[in-house]
C-alpha cells in the first residue's frame, strides 16, 4: 500500500476556499498535505479523520527563500500557539491544518485577508498571468501573420498547429484568471467593508478541461510529425523545453539547499533560464541546417516524381531535395530536381503537392497557389488527369507553371519545358493519385 | 472611496492595542484578547501578526524585547490616543442610543 501520494495542483493561486475544501476531503480519504511543490503536492497516509485547513498568504515570502524568515518563523510559532501545524508552503502561499473542533481561523480580519492575498498575488501570479497574456497574444499575432501569408505552409505544420493550440488555451487561462481575480477581489473588498469574507469560486474544470484539450490535440500533432519523418525536431523542441524549466528549478533548488539568498537566487535562476532559453533558440536552426528538419539529395525512386520519370536522364546527374510537414489539417510535399550542371539537354523540375485532410480548406489551399489574381488561365485539365488545371501567364506569355487540382489534393508544379501529353498524364498518375 | 487606515479601528484591532498597555507578546495577545472579552472576541494568529506589523508601522506600538523569536510589544502615546479616540467614539455611540431609547429601554 502506497504510504505517500502526489497531485498535480490545478487550484488558481488565490482560490483558498476550493483549496482548503479539497485538503479537508484528501484528510477524510486518508491523505494528509505533506508539502507544496512548483507543480505538485504531495501527501502522505494518515487515518481517515476530518481535519480543518487554513490557506494564508505571507507576501514577505518568496520561493526563493532558501529557509523561512525570522518574521515567517514568528508567524508559524503564532500560529502553532493557536494550534494550527504548517503543512506545506510554496512562495507566499502557507497552508496550516488544526485537528480541533471549531478552531479559531488564522484570519479573523477580511480586509486584512484580502489585502495579503493582494499583495502576494502582486508579486508572483499576476505579473505571470500578464507576461503569459502578452506572449500569448504576440504569438497567436504572430500565427495570423503567418496564415496570412502562407495559409498551406501554416496549417501542415504539426508544430504550428500545436502552438496555436497552446496559446489559445494560454489566452483563454489567463483571461478567465485575471478577471476571475479582479471580479473576486473587487467584492471581498466590498464584503470586506460590512466585515464578511467572501469565499472563492473554484474554476478546477476549466483547467480539467483546457488539460482534456491540450493533451490530445498534442498528441494528435505530434504523431503525424513523427510520421512525416520530422519526429526528430518534434522530439528535441519537446525534451528541450522539459529539460530547460528542469534545469532552472533545479538550479534553484540547488541555490536554495546551499543556502544562497533570495536575491542571489533570483538573479542566478534568471541568467541559467536566459543562457539556456538563448542556447536552445540556437540549437534548433543548428539541427534544421544539420537536416533534422528535411531529406537532403533524397534518390530519384524515393520521390513521388522525378525528372527522370518524365524524360530520359542520368538520375546520378541530379540534385534533389524535399520537405515534408504534415498536420491533422494538411500534408504538404515540396520537391525540387535540378541538374547538378546545366546544360542544353538537361531539365529541371519543381513542384508541391498539398494533401488536403479537411475538405472545407480545399478552397483555401487552391486559392492560395492561385494566388487570388489573374495571372492562372484554366486550360484543359484532361491531360493531367485533373478536376481543374491553370497555366501561369506574365505579361501575355504563358510559363510552364501550373496548378493542378485533384480530388484531396492541389498540385502546384513547375518545369522548365513543355511537357508533352503523355507526361502530363505521368504527372497526374505519380502526383495526383499515387502515393506521396 | 477607501477608508483612511485606522480611522475606525475595528474591535479586533481595538483589543490588541488595549491588550498593549501592558507589554506582552503576540501569543499572550492571543490568549489575553479572549480572556478579556469572555470569549466573545477571537483575534487569528494570521491576523494578529499582520495587525502587530501595521501598528508597529504606524508608531502605535513599540517592539520592547526580543527573546529568541519571541517579540514583545507596548502601546505607544500615539497608539494610547487612538485608543482613546476610538473609547471615546464608541462612548458618542453608547450615548447617542440612550438618547434616543432612553435608560430604561438598554439591551
Amino acid at each position: 500500500m502506497r504510504e505517500t501520494k502526489r497531485q498535480m495542483s490545478l487550484y488558481s493561486f488565490y482560490d483558498h476556499t476550493g483549496i482548503e475544501k479539497h485538503l479537508a476531503r484528501m484528510a477524510e480519504r486518508g491523505w494528509l498535505l505533506c508539502g507544496l511543490g512548483q507543480f505538485l503536492w504531495h501527501y502522505r497516509r494518515i487515518e481517515p479523520r476530518r481535519i480543518t485547513f487554513s490557506v494564508c498568504y505571507f507576501p514577505k515570502a518568496t520561493i526563493y527563500d532558501p529557509y523561512p524568515s525570522e518574521r515567517q518563523e514568528e508567524f508559524y510559532d503564532l500560529c502553532a500557539h493557536a494550534g494550527w501545524t504548517l503543512a506545506g508552503s510554496s512562495g507566499q502561499m502557507q497552508v496550516f491544518y488544526h485537528q480541533g473542533e471549531n478552531p479559531t481561523p488564522i484570519d479573523t480580519d477580511p480586509a486584512l485577508e484580502v489585502e495579503a492575498i493582494h499583495q502576494s498575488a502582486k508579486k508572483t501570479v499576476l505579473p505571470a498571468n500578464f507576461l503569459l497574456l502578452g506572449v500569448a497574444v504576440l504569438n497567436l499575432g504572430l500565427f495570423l501573420w503567418r496564415f496570412w501569408d502562407n495559409p498551406v505552409l501554416t496549417l501542415a505544420s504539426g508544430g504550428t498547429l500545436l502552438a496555436l493550440v497552446a496559446y489559445t488555451l494560454i489566452l483563454v487561462n489567463c483571461t478567465v484568471e485575471l478577471c476571475s481575480y479582479f471580479r473576486w477581489r473587487g467584492r471581498a473588498r466590498r464584503a470586506a467593508e460590512r466585515g464578511e469574507f467572501l469565499p472563492t469560486r473554484s474554476r478546477v474544470w476549466l483547467q480539467r478541461l483546457l488539460l482534456a484539450i491540450l493533451l490530445p490535440a498534442g498528441a494528435w500533432c505530434l504523431a503525424g510529425m513523427f510520421q512525416d519523418g520530422l519526429g526528430g525536431l518534434a522530439a528535441v523542441s519537446m525534451l528541450g523545453v522539459i529539460g530547460i524549466i528542469a534545469a532552472v528549478l533545479g538550479v534553484r533548488k540547488l541555490l536554495k539547499g546551499a543556502g544562497v539568498s533570495a536575491k542571489a537566487n533570483l538573479r542566478g535562476t534568471l541568467a541559467a533560464c536566459v543562457v539556456l532559453s538563448i542556447l536552445f533558440a540556437a540549437a534548433i536552426p543548428w539541427l534544421v541546417v544539420r537536416g533534422l528538419n528535411s531529406r537532403p539529395n533524397p534518390r530519384a525512386e524515393e520521390l513521388p516524381l522525378s525528372v527522370t520519370d518524365l524524360v530520359e536522364m542520368d538520375p546520378d546527374h541530379y540534385s534533389r531535395w524535399q520537405f515534408r510537414i504534415s498536420s491533422p489539417l494538411l500534408a504538404l510535399l515540396q520537391v525540387s530536381d535540378y541538374p547538378r550542371i546545366y546544360g542544353e539537354m538537361t531539365h529541371s523540375l519543381r513542384y508541391d503537392v498539398t494533401v488536403v485532410k479537411v475538405p472545407a480548406l480545399y478552397g483555401l489551399c487552391r486559392d492560395h497557389y492561385l494566388g487570388g489574381d489573374s495571372r492562372y488561365t484554366p486550360v484543359d485539365p484532361a491531360p493531367w488527369g485533373a478536376q481543374e488545371a491553370y497555366r501561369y501567364v506574365l505579361n501575355g506569355q504563358t510559363l510552364e507553371h501550373y496548378v493542378l487540382c485533384y480530388p484531396h489534393r492541389v498540385v502546384e508544379i513547375t518545369l522548365d519545358w513543355t511537357p508533352t501529353a503523355e507526361q502530363m498524364a505521368v504527372v497526374g498518375e505519380k502526383l495526383g493519385r499515387g502515393p506521396l | 472611496m477607501p477608508r483612511e487606515k485606522f480611522s475606525t479601528l475595528t474591535e479586533q484591532m481595538f483589543y490588541v492595542l488595549l491588550c498593549l498597555r501592558e507589554e506582552r507578546c503576540g501569543m499572550d495577545i492571543l490568549d489575553q484578547v479572549p480572556a478579556m472579552t469572555g470569549g466573545r472576541v477571537s483575534v487569528g494568529s494570521g491576523t494578529l501578526y499582520n495587525l502587530l506589523e501595521q501598528f508597529r508601522e504606524e508608531g502605535m506600538i513599540r517592539e520592547t524585547r526580543t527573546e529568541g523569536r519571541r517579540r514583545s510589544y507596548l502601546l505607544t502615546e500615539s497608539g494610547r490616543r487612538r485608543l482613546a479616540q476610538e473609547y471615546q467614539r464608541i462612548e458618542a455611540q453608547a450615548e447617542d442610543y440612550r438618547r434616543a431609547f432612553g435608560e430604561e429601554d438598554e439591551p
